[in-house]
């Protein structure tokens, strides 16, 4: 066996493990962790594959690993259940329309990080020391998990919080922060609220403006990726931006150009984790495209993957954005290309890129559909039309966003203008869904575990194994 | 050779269409923004607070209030002004309360403003200290109005009514509501913040209050729209601004005297923005759901 195939194996095996800790609750997950490796290497070695059978340790390697993050992170001293006060650093606010997200991380001799829900004034800033006098939760059960992925176990509402002082935490992120509020008040000035929450969310995949009906309608509609920042809506940035450049530059150099674009917008966004994941994705597409070789395609994916994961493994299972990033990136490379042949269609992009729109959705919704169905409970079957409809602009409505933001600089009238131009295509992608939200179709599912979704892949990655097989056959016979 | 002519001359066609394109929608701005010849009084349904915008004939704005923050005032202002009007005349605050001044930060932080006016009593939260330190930002004035003043407009007047020295320095903040008279020459309007008995009463024997349209004072509360006080306006139509609340705003009591002072009321819970338009002391009221 090949290094390099071996380095793959390993790496997914590991993978394996780390959902598997994740997703189970034993007392004793790594001992169990140990039998099932033990069990599969066993299962390998009979069949004569030696080396899976050894790699298959990777599965006890992971979820050790996993065990060990959890312990240490869950170190934590709250007073938790009591009046209290708390004093710590704000490390995240996310601004609602009615309310304010704080997560702050407490000083010594407290250690760990509370989510403190506040009115929408006073503004509370990252970098602010604070007070906080409330008494502390523990989160309720069906949101724990997603929380203490962000190392968050406590939470409270209604606190008094006071102001110690401000402008500690680190200065490049207050910097770039900065950068992304600048933007959000960009579209603000130039739009009316809901198209500048909705440009806010296309582009910063910043959502926290959203009125929950407007959600809801999202939901309805199965346009909620949009705005949920993922690998594809940086790739969809990074792309544009390179075929705009193709009419200039060669295709190496528009490469570069792309990137360099993926890494301003990682900086505009404010450089959080779940951005950096999703900038590290469609870098990946982008490698993929340049260098079309499926073999290294492949190990930097679970690369790229496992790094991530050693860095916080709680995101495998409970980050949404991260699944749905990492799933959409496989349907691209590896369902697209079979989808292409299976059907044989044709390779002009068609009227407004429709047909290369369609073929893409198609892939990347298949690919995703049962972390969606597994997280938002439903599914709308009628999806895959609102999306062709809205996709083959959101290219030009992101671009037109930037500039509203890089305009906005210069003045605010000059932004305006441009404002009036993305107000046109806002207005349709936004009349596009309110339609389809009308429609109100939509499947809803109880629950669909992780035996269902296993089962749906094995499914889908037979069919995608079956056609390449044929089509290499196919090219045997005739070549 | 003729390649590079071709795509000059497909870059000055695209520059073109670009540029047609800027225009034709600056024209179109212009076109629809072509202000009313009517005074326009709009009544928002902000949820549970109050924001009240006058359109003057020519398209000079002042907003009252801009009701708790919750987005909601930029959203009912985006759809009265036209597309890219992002300038406001006046904001004026009736007084210190956030179901008044909340949404007015998100306001002044979009829209470029004039003048902010106010009764200048300062505020005691932590969030009126975000509305000062907006209004230093973004280098908007504020100008303290007491009883005695008049803003004028065309043929419009924006009298003051109150507060007066003595009420500006009430423990009761409610009672420091800038109260203002809208009169032109056959139709009047009376905006009364958050005032109460004591106030209304005080009103009353000062002043000729008669007047066409009332705000209703204080959401309807049962300590507010006293029997004196209606009987001095004998209003036409009465609009109280109200969401959901826990006070039971417009309280039974309030409603049932402002009936039987023969008043059509109106509220923004269930009628949604009520827009009374007003040509030459004729008016018409519009609402907004229904």
């Amino acid at each position: 066996m090949p290094l390099y195939d071996k380095a793959f194996w390993f790496i997914s095996f590991f993978l394996v493990g780390v959902l598997f800790a994740s997703s189970t609750s034993f007392s004793d997950t790594v001992f169990i962790a140990g039998l099932v490796a033990i069990a599969i290497g066993a299962a390998f070695f009979v069949f004569g594959k030696k080396w899976l059978a050894l790699l298959s340790i990777g599965i006890f390697l992971g979820s050790g690993y996993y065990v060990f993050y959890d312990v240490r992170t869950r170190d934590i001293a709250i007073p938790f259940d009591e009046k209290t006060t708390v004093t710590g650093l704000i490390t995240k606010v996310s601004t609602g329309l009615e309310k304010q997200s704080l997560v702050i991380k407490l000083n010594d001799p407290l250690r760990g990080r509370i989510r403190v829900t506040a009115p929408r004034y006073p503004e509370w800033n990252y970098g602010d020391v604070v007070t906080v006098e409330g008494t502390i939760r523990r989160p309720d059960e069906s949101f724990a998990e997603r929380l203490a992925k962000d190392g968050i176990f406590g939470t409270t509402i209604f606190a008094d919080i006071k102001l110690v002082r401000s402008g500690e935490g680190s200065l490049l992120k207050s910097k770039l922060l900065s950068i992304k509020h600048f933007t959000e008040s960009a579209f603000r000035r130039a739009l009316p609220p809901e198209k500048a929450a909705f440009l806010s969310g296309l582009t910063l995949g910043e959502t926290a403006e959203f009125t929950k009906e407007f959600r809801d309608k999202l939901s309805v509609t199965g346009t909620s990726h949009l705005v949920a920042l993922s690998g594809y809506n940086v790739n969809v940035i990074a792309e544009s931006i390179m075929a705009a450049l193709g009419l200039w530059f060669s295709r190496r150099k528009a490469f570069w150009f792309g990137t360099t674009a993926v890494a301003l917008f990682v900086v505009m966004t404010g450089a959080e984790a779940s951005v950096v994941r999703a900038a590290i994705m469609a870098f990946l597409v982008l490698l993929a495209e340049e260098t079309a070789r499926a073999y290294s395609f492949r190990n930097a994916i679970v690369v790229a993957a496992v790094a991530m994961v050693l860095v916080n493994p709680r995101i495998l299972r409970w980050d949404i954005g991260f699944q749905l990033s990492f799933a959409a990136v496989l349907g691209l490379i590896y369902l697209r290309p079979a989808i292409i042949t299976w059907f044989n269609v044709s390779k002009k992009p068609g009227f407004f890129h429709w047909r290369e729109n369609l073929i893409t959705t198609t892939s990347a919704q298949l690919a995703v559909l049962p972390i969606l169905l597994a997280n938002f409970g439903s599914f709308s079957p009628i999806s895959i039309v609102p999306n062709v409809l809205i996709l083959a602009f959101v290219p030009i409505t992101m671009f037109l966003g930037f500039s509203i933001a890089a305009l906005a600089v210069i003045s605010s009238y000059l932004a305006l203008a441009v404002g009036l131009v993305a107000n046109l295509f806002l207005s349709y992608e936004l009349g596009v869904i309110n339609f389809f939200s009308m429609l109100n179709l939509k499947w809803e599912i109880g629950s669909f575990g992780i035996a269902l979704s296993i089962l749906y892949y094995a499914i889908l990655i037979s069919g995608i194994l079956y056609i390449n097989r044929r089509t290499a056959k196919t090219n045997v016979i005739s070549g | 050779m003729s390649f590079p002519v071709k795509r000059t001359s497909r870059r000055l066609f695209t520059a073109f269409v670009l540029f047609a394109l800027l225009d034709g929608i600056i024209w179109y701005v212009i076109s629809i923004s072509s202000d009313s010849s009517f005074l326009e009084l709009y009544f928002l349904n902000i949820g549970q607070g109050d924001s009240e915008l006058i359109r003057f004939p020519g398209g000079v704005d002042l907003l009252i209030d801009g009701g708790p923050p919750n987005g909601k005032v930029l959203e009912e202002l985006s759809r009265i002004l036209p597309a890219g009007d992002t300038y406001l005349d006046l904001v004026m605050m009736s007084h210190p309360q956030l179901d008044h001044f909340g949404g007015l930060i998100d306001v002044l932080k979009k829209y470029d403003v004039g003048l902010f006016l106010g009764s200048g009593r300062a505020g005691e939260t932590a969030a009126y200290d975000d509305l000062v330190r907006v209004l230093e930002e973004r280098n908007v004035n504020y100008l303290a109005l007491q009883e005695g003043d008049v803003i004028l407009r065309g043929d419009d007047a924006i009298s003051i009514l109150s507060p007066n020295k003595r009420n500006l320095a009430s423990k009761e903040l409610n009672d420091t509501s800038v109260v203002a008279m809208l009169a032109e020459e056959d139709f009047r309007a009376l905006y009364t913040g958050d005032i109460g008995f004591k106030i209304e009463d005080e009103l009353a024997r000062s002043y000729d209050l008669r007047a066409d349209v009332l705000k209703v004072p204080h959401h309807g509360s049962k300590y507010s729209s006293g029997t004196k006080f209606l009987e001095a306006i004998q209003p036409q139509i009465a609009v109280a601004e109200v969401g959901k609340n826990t006070y039971g705003h417009p309280t039974r009591e309030a409603l049932g005297r402002l009936e039987d002072a023969g008043a059509a009321v109106f509220r923004t819970d269930h009628d949604g923005t009520v827009l009374v338009e007003v040509d030459q002391g004729k008016f018409s009221v519009f609402r907004s759901t229904r």
